[in-house]
This record gives C-alpha cells, structure tokens and sequence, in this order.
C-alpha cells in the first residue's frame, strides 16, 4: 500500500491544527409531510464530529443509520434541525447516486461543474484529464452519462467531486461498482490526496479495510462514537471523542 | 453570466438528444389545431365566439397546443434535472443563474413550438397580422412556460405535475374560449372586479391573438394584465424554484438515511 506510512506522519503533524470542518450537536428528525401517512423517523440526535487537515475518516453504520443524511448535511445539501458546522475551505461531494445530467457527455458535465466550482476553462480541460487519466476513463469523454457502465458512471461521480481540488472530499460508498484495479486506482489517489493535505471522509457500511484509515466513526443511535479498535498501518494521533 | 450562457446551451443540448420530445413538439400542434377546428366545424356560429366555428377551434387549437407544450416542458425542465441541479447548487452554481438557464431553453422551445403552431395556423386561416399573431402565441407560451415551471417545483412528480398541468391547461382553454358566456364576477386585488373568464392565464393571449388573427389589431388593453401575469408568475418561479433546491432532498425524495 503506498504511501501509507508518509500519510500518517502527514497526519500527525497536522493534528493540532484547527479542523477544515467541524459539526457539532448536529440533529435531524424527518417528518412526515401528511397525517397518517408514513411516519417520523429521528436520524441524528447531537452528532460531533471533527476532520483535520490530511486524515482520511471512516464512517460506518448499519443500514439507515443516518450516513448519508449525516454527508449532505456537512456538505450543504441538507439543512440540520439543530447543531452547527464550519467549514475551513472548499468541499468536494461524492454523493451515493450519481447525481448527474444523463443525457450530457462526461466532457460537458466536467464544463458544468467547472462552471459551478467557478473554474477557468482550461484548467477544467487540465483537471478533467489529470482525473480521467488517474481513474481511466479518458476513452468515454465523449460518451452521454446515461450510456456508461455503473462503474465508469460512478468514476465520473467521484472525479466530479475532485474536480476543483477540494481541501476537504466527502465520500459516500464512492468505490461502489469499482473493479478491483479501479479500486486500488482509488485508494491510491485518495492516499497521494492525503499526503498532500486533503482531509477524506468516506462513508461506507462496510470497511473490510480498517488500514487505509487514520480513523473510523461509527454511526450508532445518532450519534457518532470512534471505534477503539487502532488501525494497524495508520497509527493516527488524532483525537477522538466524536 | 457565462455560467448561464453555459448551462443554457447544455440545457439545450440535453433537449436536442431527446427525439421524441422534438418530434411530439412538430408533430403534435398540427394535429391539435386540425382536431379542434375540425370538432368545431359542426358548431353553430355563437355571439360569444366571434369567428366561424372552425377557425375559432383552430385558434384554440394553436393557443392550446403553444401554451400546453411550452408548459410540460417548463415542468419536465424542473422535474428531470432536480437531482443534477441539487448538486450542482452545492456545488456553487448559483439558483438565479440555474432558473435563468432553465428559463432561456424554455424559451427557445417554446418559441420552436410557436413557430409549428403558427405554421400550421397560417396554412389553414388567414391571419390579418402575422406578426402579432406570433407575438402573442409566444406571450401564451411564456405564461405557460412558467406555470410549468412553478407545477413542477410545487408538484414534483412527473405523473402528478402533468395532470396538474393538463387540467389547468384545460379548464384554462375552456374558461377563456368563449364557448361559455360567463358573467360572474370575482373580485382581484388591486383591480376590482372582473368577469371569472378574465381570470384565466390564457384569457388576454387568447384576445390578443383574436384580434390579431382576425382584424389585424392591436388589443393594447390586453398587454398589461399579460405583462402582470408574466411579471407575477416570474416573481412565484423565481421564489419556489429557490426554496425548492435548498435542501430538496430532504422535502421531496423522502428519508434515505
């Protein structure tokens, strides 16, 4: 595994830094929109958590445990009930379903999103190929998102997530669909981000890889407590308590 | 501004790869105007239509089938990309340049739709004015464009926006046509009291077009309650369209933990 040892030096450094994104107390209950129809479900009842520069965080949780409500309300999709969160500079989003335009080419969504991230045209061109070159999907630029594979699909979702170089990535199950050398592809691109400082949050209700993280969060009762068990490569020396 | 000019052409070109949405925007006006002034071929001549039977079908016919079209695609604009653009506002596309990119591609396919209907028109009546006749089957279009719009935002469910949409399109028709001479009256804020017709979207339009189609004229008088019905609809897009993606998720696609 590369780089793995530099990443948790990286990262122990790093630890007393101020975290690039902290939520605290954060609370969420879905209501029902009607009477009698459906019902009210309490999803996060005062999470905290905290990410520093360069450490890439685990968070699990068994199915409905509040994961990806937890992602969209770090990254701005979703607003919590309750609770605060700061964010110390730009946040790349990896949601769950590739929420994407389907009948747009992968070269035209990386235009879109440029546009969106507010980036020049030419370094869009320049990060769009870095990306495709990176998670091998340079031959279907050209291809509409709707006529990819799930896996190329997912690739294209992730890489729109990096696309502006963000200091913080929030992941949810972004290697689902992956073949193997794509996942490995993977870890390595999220390892050499980390080394270069880029804080990764990767939600997945199962690691079977416990290594390749400095820490993991798991997700019970709504709130999110580290798990004690220390990763074997990554000996982090980030504070827990989440 | 460039996000916009961007956005547009994609918007634009995501239309441009869907057929059958093109098609159905050639094909059906045709068919409707010919159905309506066909139907109506039988009628007898009523005070309140003004026109012959069949030419008045086939006006309703272009208004119905301009306005209607112009508006699924408002609400297929809103409903199909609600995810893509959930992401792309987190992603700091700004909402106002979203809607504005929404709203031009809208435009551009209503106006296609108008030329159809204007077409098939002219080669079945005799308009006295064609340019404002086109005019005002644009101005028809854009107020439905944008009830579309506001449907889709508030009805976000492609099989329950478009019933929403063909009922209000319908009654709208029916209630505006003159087929029915309605003289009560409701009372509307800041205007007094005006004759339930009047209260439809497409009443001015559809005066409008008439007397453009028919004489020739200009009915000033209809401009302004149009421009306040376009101004208004604009002001309630503009509003739901930006609370809608704020947090659509958690609103509309139910609890997905």
């Amino acid at each position: 595994m590369p780089n793995i040892s530099n990443q948790a030096a990286t990262a122990s450094q790093e630890s007393a830094e101020k975290p690039v994104l902290a939520a605290n107390g954060i609370e969420k209950r879905y209501e029902s929109a009607l009477p009698f129809v459906g019902q009210d479900v309490t999803v996060l009842t005062g999470a905290d958590v905290s990410l520093y520069p360069g450490e890439i965080v685990g968070i699990v949780g068994e199915n409905g445990s509040g994961k990806s409500t937890l992602m969209k309300i770090l990254v701005g999709a979703l607003r919590p009930d309750s609770g605060s969160i700061s964010r110390h500079g730009t946040v790349g989003w990896c949601p769950q379903e590739t929420l994407l335009y389907d009948r747009l080419t992968v070269a035209e969504t990386f235009e879109l999103f440029g546009e969106a991230y507010g980036l020049s045209a030419d370094r869009v061109r320049r990060r769009r190929g870095e990306l495709a070159d990176r998670l091998d999907f340079e031959r279907f630029l050209e291809y509409r998102i709707d006529h990819l594979s799930g896996g190329n699909r997912q690739k294209v979702n992730l890489a729109v997530a990096l696309l502006h170089d963000p200091d913080v990535l929030l992941l949810d199950e972004p290697y689902t669909g992956f073949d193997w050398e794509t996942y490995l592809a993977f870890w390595e691109l999220a390892e050499d981000l980390a080394a270069d400082g880029t804080t990764i949050a990767i939600i997945s209700h199962l690691i079977s890889e416990r290594e390749r993280f400095d820490r993991i969060l798991e997700l019970r009762d709504g709130r999110l407590h580290e798990q004690t068990e220390p990763p074997q490569a990554r000996s982090s020396a980030h504070p827990g308590g989440e | 501004m460039g996000g916009v000019v961007t956005a547009s052409r994609l918007r634009l070109t995501e239309l441009a790869r869907q057929p059958l949405t093109l098609g159905l925007l050639v094909a059906l006006p045709p068919v409707v105007i010919e159905l309506y002034g066909t139907s109506m071929e039988s009628f007898p001549r009523l005070p309140t239509l003004g026109a012959d039977p069949a030419v008045a079908g086939r006006l309703t016919g272009a208004l119905f089938a301009v306005a209607f079209l112009a508006g699924l695609v408002g609400l297929f604009q809103v409903i199909s990309a609600r995810e893509g653009d959930e992401r792309l506002a987190v992603a700091g596309f700004p909402h106002g340049r979203m809607l504005a990119s929404r709203l031009v591609a809208m435009c551009v396919v209503a106006l296609l739709g108008a030329v159809v209907s204007f077409g098939t028109l002219s080669y079945r009546v005799e308009v006295a004015s064609p340019v404002l006749a086109f005019a005002a089957l644009v101005l028809a279009a854009a107020i439905y464009g944008l009830l579309g719009v506001i449907v889709g935002t508030l009805v976000p469910r492609e099989l329950e926006g478009s019933i929403v949409l063909v009922f209000l399109a319908d009654f709208d028709n029916v209630l505006s046509s003159g087929l029915f001479s309605l003289t009560a009256t409701v009372p509307v804020p800041f205007v007094g009291d005006v004759r339930v017709a009047e209260t439809a979207p497409l009443y001015h339009p559809r005066e409008l077009f008439t007397a453009a189609v028919l004489d020739g004229t200009l009915a000033g008088e209809h401009l302004a309650p149009i421009a306040l019905w376009i101004v208004g609809l604009l002001v309630v897009a503009v509003l739901a369209y930006g609370r809608s993606t704020q947090g659509p998720t958690e609103r509309l696609a139910g609890w997905s933990a």
